[in-house]
């Protein structure tokens, strides 16, 4: 009895490859074959760990695209998707302030009254407001507020709708006909964003004021309150009245986002010991890639 | 739909093995408006697999499944979910949402798809509850709750709305004794107007009391969906 199982592929691909070629060159192709026989398995390696590192990217992209899409139409806001939309803001902002309030204060401890410290000793006060304003409020506020964000709640989320896919309530969900996405992805992604908002904004301001209590009571700032907000504001272009809000924003949007595609991906080898790194990683990456994207382009 | 077509039709539907486990043979069924048909299973997770099937969830390799005249495998996310809408269900896992009190997960699929009222459906949800033991509607968590209140719960749920099919998976085991008679009550009454039940059940016991209103019954096993003879 004859074997009549296809060859392997590395075999077809050179035989292939060895019809194709020309008979004077039979001995290169051939050789050349065998090359790529040699690293096709390496080549499949590297493409399936490619894949399986861009498939998040891509999903996210996907998932933003759809979340953005989705929330324009007036049908998907029904009454269980408000009604999970301010539960998550809820849960973000008020789970989310007092972290926000206690690390604002250590930042502006540390960053406002050292600006304003070394800056006067320099003899360059009057580039305090520039400084706090690039230092501070646009590059440091949105990473904390993502950290804090992520924290507080990402993983919240993540672990819920994880917990949930993996006990089978998320098919349960989709058998009477409630869209996991609509119902869950959406309304808390967008929760993320306005309470990334909220507490980007809370931060700004806690951290520049107890800044300025500490500053003012070293002595380091002898102006009015006053006079150090309006050197600060004065201090802003206007890309940064753009840059600054969207940041948080966006900072927000991709934490719940992130938290709730990793969440609703999880497959059923998953247990919560492999979600909650990945989940983590992910949002930290997320956090970075947001303010690394501004800092590139302005 | 047309007004002598059949509510849900299995037409040689052969599931995919992979994603439901259930063995790649053809399964028929027709069910009516107004039929209730009765599914031997006494393997639960089959049971379930099955019920998914019917509501589309399972991708099939040949036949198809219609339900109201329309084929699940040619609609679109949003067709599906709306046509699932009209299902009342039963399950026995997986079908409580621990983000929620349990008042909101039995009005849930209600409030997403229709613009009913609040307090229609609270008050719909609230009539039923009464119907099946509830002093009113229980708010706390369903996990807080015991296996009887979950499975009045279960009932509540499904028959909200006025369903056109219910698919019922075997909760006789939960269900309290004094609340089997108004459940067959409220099927009878939803029958009445025209809804389709498919029932699955693990003994003859479950439905015994119900056996001379049944129009179908039938045996689920591995190797598929065989007709038995009504009693």
């Amino acid at each position: 009895m004859t074997d009549t199982s296809p060859p392997p592929p590395e075999q077809q691909a050179s035989s292939v490859l060895a019809q194709m070629a020309p008979p004077e060159d039979s001995k290169d192709t051939g050789r050349f074959a065998t090359l790529i026989g040699r690293f096709a398995p390496w080549l499949a390696a590297i493409g399936r760990l490619t894949r399986h590192q861009v498939r998040f990217t891509l999903l996210l992209i996907g998932a933003g695209w759809g979340t953005l899409r989705e929330s324009l139409r007036p049908n998907s806001w029904r009454r269980p998707v408000i009604y999970e939309f301010r539960a998550t803001l809820r849960q973000v902002i008020g789970g989310g302030f007092l972290s926000i309030v206690i690390t604002a204060t250590l930042a502006g401890l540390m960053v406002v009254s050292q600006a304003a410290y070394w800056l006067g000793y320099a003899g360059m006060a009057q580039m305090t407001g520039s400084i706090l304003v690039s230092v501070l409020v646009r590059e440091i506020s949105p990473i904390l507020v993502g950290i804090i964000l992520m924290g507080r709640s990402g993983m919240l989320s993540l672990t819920e709708i994880g917990m949930m896919v993996l006990g089978g309530e998320v098919r349960g969900l989709q058998a009477r006909g409630i869209d996991p996405f609509l119902a869950l992805v959406m309304p808390r992604t967008f929760a993320f964003t306005v309470g990334g908002f909220t507490l980007g904004m809370i931060f700004a301001v806690v951290s520049l004021l107890m800044g300025f209590v500490v500053a003012h009571a070293s002595g380091a700032i002898t102006s009015s309150v006053w006079t150090f907000f309006f050197n600060v504001l004065a201090a802003m272009t206007t890309w940064d009245y753009l840059i600054i809000p969207l940041k948080f924003v966006l900072v927000g949007f991709f934490v719940g986002l992130g938290a709730c595609i990793s969440g609703l991906t999880v497959s059923s080898n998953d247990t919560m010991a492999t979600i909650m790194p990945r989940g983590f990683a992910r949002g930290i990456m997320l956090v970075l890639v947001v303010n690394i994207l501004f800092m590139l382009d302005f | 739909m047309a007004a002598n077509a059949p509510l849900l039709e299995l037409r040689d539907a052969v599931p995919s093995f992979d994603e439901s486990g259930l063995m790649p043979a053809p399964y028929n069924l027709r069910i009516m408006p107004g039929e209730c048909a009765v599914i031997d299973c006494r393997d639960f997770e089959r049971a379930a697999m099955f019920a998914d099937l019917c509501t589309g969830m399972i991708p099939l390799t040949q036949g198809s499944i219609k339900f109201m005249g329309l084929d699940w495998s040619t609609l679109h996310d949003r067709q599906l979910n709306a046509l699932r809408g009209r299902i009342g269900r039963i399950s026995r896992h997986g079908s409580w949402l621990s983000l929620f009190g349990t008042h909101l997960n039995i009005m849930l699929p209600h409030l997403y798809h229709t613009t009913d009222p609040f307090e229609n459906v609270v008050h719909r949800a609230t009539e039923l509850g009464h119907t099946f033991g509830f002093p009113g509607l229980p708010i706390t968590a369903p996990d807080r709750l015991s296996g009887a209140d979950l499975a009045r719960a279960a009932c509540v749920r499904a028959f909200m709305g006025r369903p056109d099919l219910l698919i019922l998976e075997d909760i006789s085991d939960m269900l309290p004794e004094e609340t089997v008679l108004p459940f067959f009550e409220t099927m009878t009454a939803a029958r009445d107007r025209g809804c389709g039940v498919l029932w699955f059940v693990r003994s003859s016991a479950a439905w015994h009391e119900y056996r001379k209103a049944v129009n179908i019954h039938m045996r689920l096993l591995d190797e598929g969906l065989f007709s038995l003879r009504v009693v």
